[in-house]
């Protein structure tokens, strides 16, 4: 039986991932054909809303923007939300690539650290503005949750950060960071994929995102149409989920399943 | 340029490949679990190297800022931590990771330290929560307020009136039943987005690890 149940799960794992390529495929296509005029209508995230003029602000005022993208690395759990943040912190460096004072990115986490500074690096080539790439720009801050909030502290106070966002794996230390970008009077944008950072979050982020709102961030923040797929795709397996999750308990209550 | 088109290529390939053969062998554990085994200690033997990336990265961080003309606060606390990076080095490596001084250090100044930040959070969440009120004042505002409390006061027993059953049976109720249903629904929302994430790498998509 129990041989059974284990081909069963492996059988729904492969389906579900086959399911999850086609849809994002499909989706793609589907946004590659609209005409670049012909803009997506997204359902409404104050959060990214917000961030959005942020930027546009930060440039016009000489700050900087500090994106933080917590103590996950990406080859466990936590990797989804540090890949997102990353996404994030690459639609941020193109955004505000002509200010003064060019993006800060904090990680706890050293191969996040490099990766932010491939991101930064990547960002200003792309847009044939290499020399103003800073290798520092992209910093490991501490290795430890609490080192990491005690390393991010002082960017947030020194370096005239405008608006911060919190984009990654966090604990309950989120509470330090979001304190301190709202003592620099900046915005704080918050989102996680631990529970305890999003009930931390939630009560002390001006913008908090909940849930998959963080891994909307790349669609909502232009950077490109397998980002807006991912998001119809999320939206169409999440039926599918609660659908099978029903499926289970239904064959589960007349005893089918063991 | 012909050669950085060739590399970043090369880069895209490696990466999909190795997280198709990882993914598939969670998947058909016989067929590639050993595959997927040895690919994971390969980046397991990166990041120790990137370890000591990070270590350089963030002393030179604070050599910069140490270095700073512009004096102050920043200048000092960097140096003390660029202090306490030699010091730390030169002690453990002369005691060993397990050593009295590395034991010594973790114990006298690491926890300690981390301890009175624990400290610190507890106040700010506190003066998050009425924060919250202020700035947010709508009914799931007080929901979350008000389940916190509620779970707060369930969970020792109280001046004066010690366990109330009352508080202890609604705590009980509030984390088994609409706390484990809400949480599940939010892990649910990750693990999408996190497959959402992985499918837009392994499609070459996203690149991270430059273009």
């Amino acid at each position: 039986m129990n041989q059974v149940l284990e081909f069963v799960e492996i059988i729904l794992g492969l389906l579900l991932l086959v399911l999850a390529l086609a849809l994002t495929i499909f989706f793609w296509m589907r946004e590659s054909n609209r005409g670049p005029g012909v803009a997506r209508r997204l359902r409404d995230i104050p959060a990214f809303n917000r961030f959005r003029r942020a930027v546009g602000q930060s440039v016009e005022s000489g700050k900087r923007l500090h994106i933080s993208l917590g103590r996950g690395g990406v080859m466990d759990t936590p990797g989804g939300a540090t890949l997102e943040g990353l996404t994030i912190l690459d639609c941020c460096t193109r955004a505000a690539s002509v200010s003064d004072c060019p993006p800060v990115a904090t990680s706890g986490e050293s191969v996040t650290a490099v990766l932010s500074q491939d991101t930064l690096r990547n960002g200003y080539a792309s847009l044939g503005a290499e020399r103003r790439y800073t290798p520092t720009n992209g910093r490991m801050s501490g290795f430890t949750p609490l080192s990491y909030a005690a390393g991010v502290l002082p960017d947030i106070h020194d370096e005239q950060v405008s608006a911060s966002i919190f984009a990654g794996h966090f604990g309950s230390e989120i509470g330090l960071l979001i304190e301190a970008g709202e003592r620099a009077n900046g915005l704080t944008v918050a989102g996680s994929d631990s529970l305890p950072a999003q009930a931390v979050l939630y009560a002390s982020a001006q913008e908090p995102l909940i849930g998959e709102e963080l891994y909307a961030g790349g669609a909502y923040l232009g950077a490109g149409k397998a980002h807006i797929a991912s998001l119809f795709m999320q939206d169409i397996l999440r039926w599918v989920v609660i659908g099978l999750i029903l499926l289970g308990a239904i064959l589960k209550l007349v005893g089918v399943w063991p | 340029m012909a050669v950085r088109k060739i590399l970043s290529v090369g880069n895209a390939l490696i990466a999909i490949v190795a997280g198709a053969l990882v993914l598939l062998g969670y998947l058909l554990p016989n067929l590639l679990g050993g595959l997927r085994q040895y690919l994971i200690q390969l980046a397991v033997t990166l990041t120790a190297f990137a370890v000591l990336l990070g270590i350089v990265n963030l002393a030179s961080v604070h050599w910069k800022r140490a270095t700073a003309p512009k004096a102050g606060a920043s200048n000092v606390y960097s140096a003390v931590l660029l202090l306490s990076l030699v010091l730390t080095v030169l002690l453990v490596g002369f005691s060993g990771p397990t050593g009295f001084w590395s034991v010594w250090l973790v114990s006298t100044f690491q926890i300690p330290v981390e301890t009175s930040l624990v400290a610190v959070l507890a106040i700010v969440l506190l003066f998050a929560a009425a924060r919250l009120l202020s700035r947010r004042l709508h009914w799931a505002s007080l929901l979350f307020i008000g389940a916190a409390v509620l779970v707060l006061l369930g969970m020792a027993p109280l001046p004066f009136f010690g366990e109330i059953p009352f508080l202890s049976n609604v705590r009980q109720w509030l984390s088994s039943i609409p706390a484990l249903a809400g949480a599940r629904g939010l892990l649910l929302g990750v693990a999408l987005g996190t497959v959402a994430t992985g499918l837009r790498i392994l499609m070459g998509v996203d690149r991270p690890y430059g273009d």
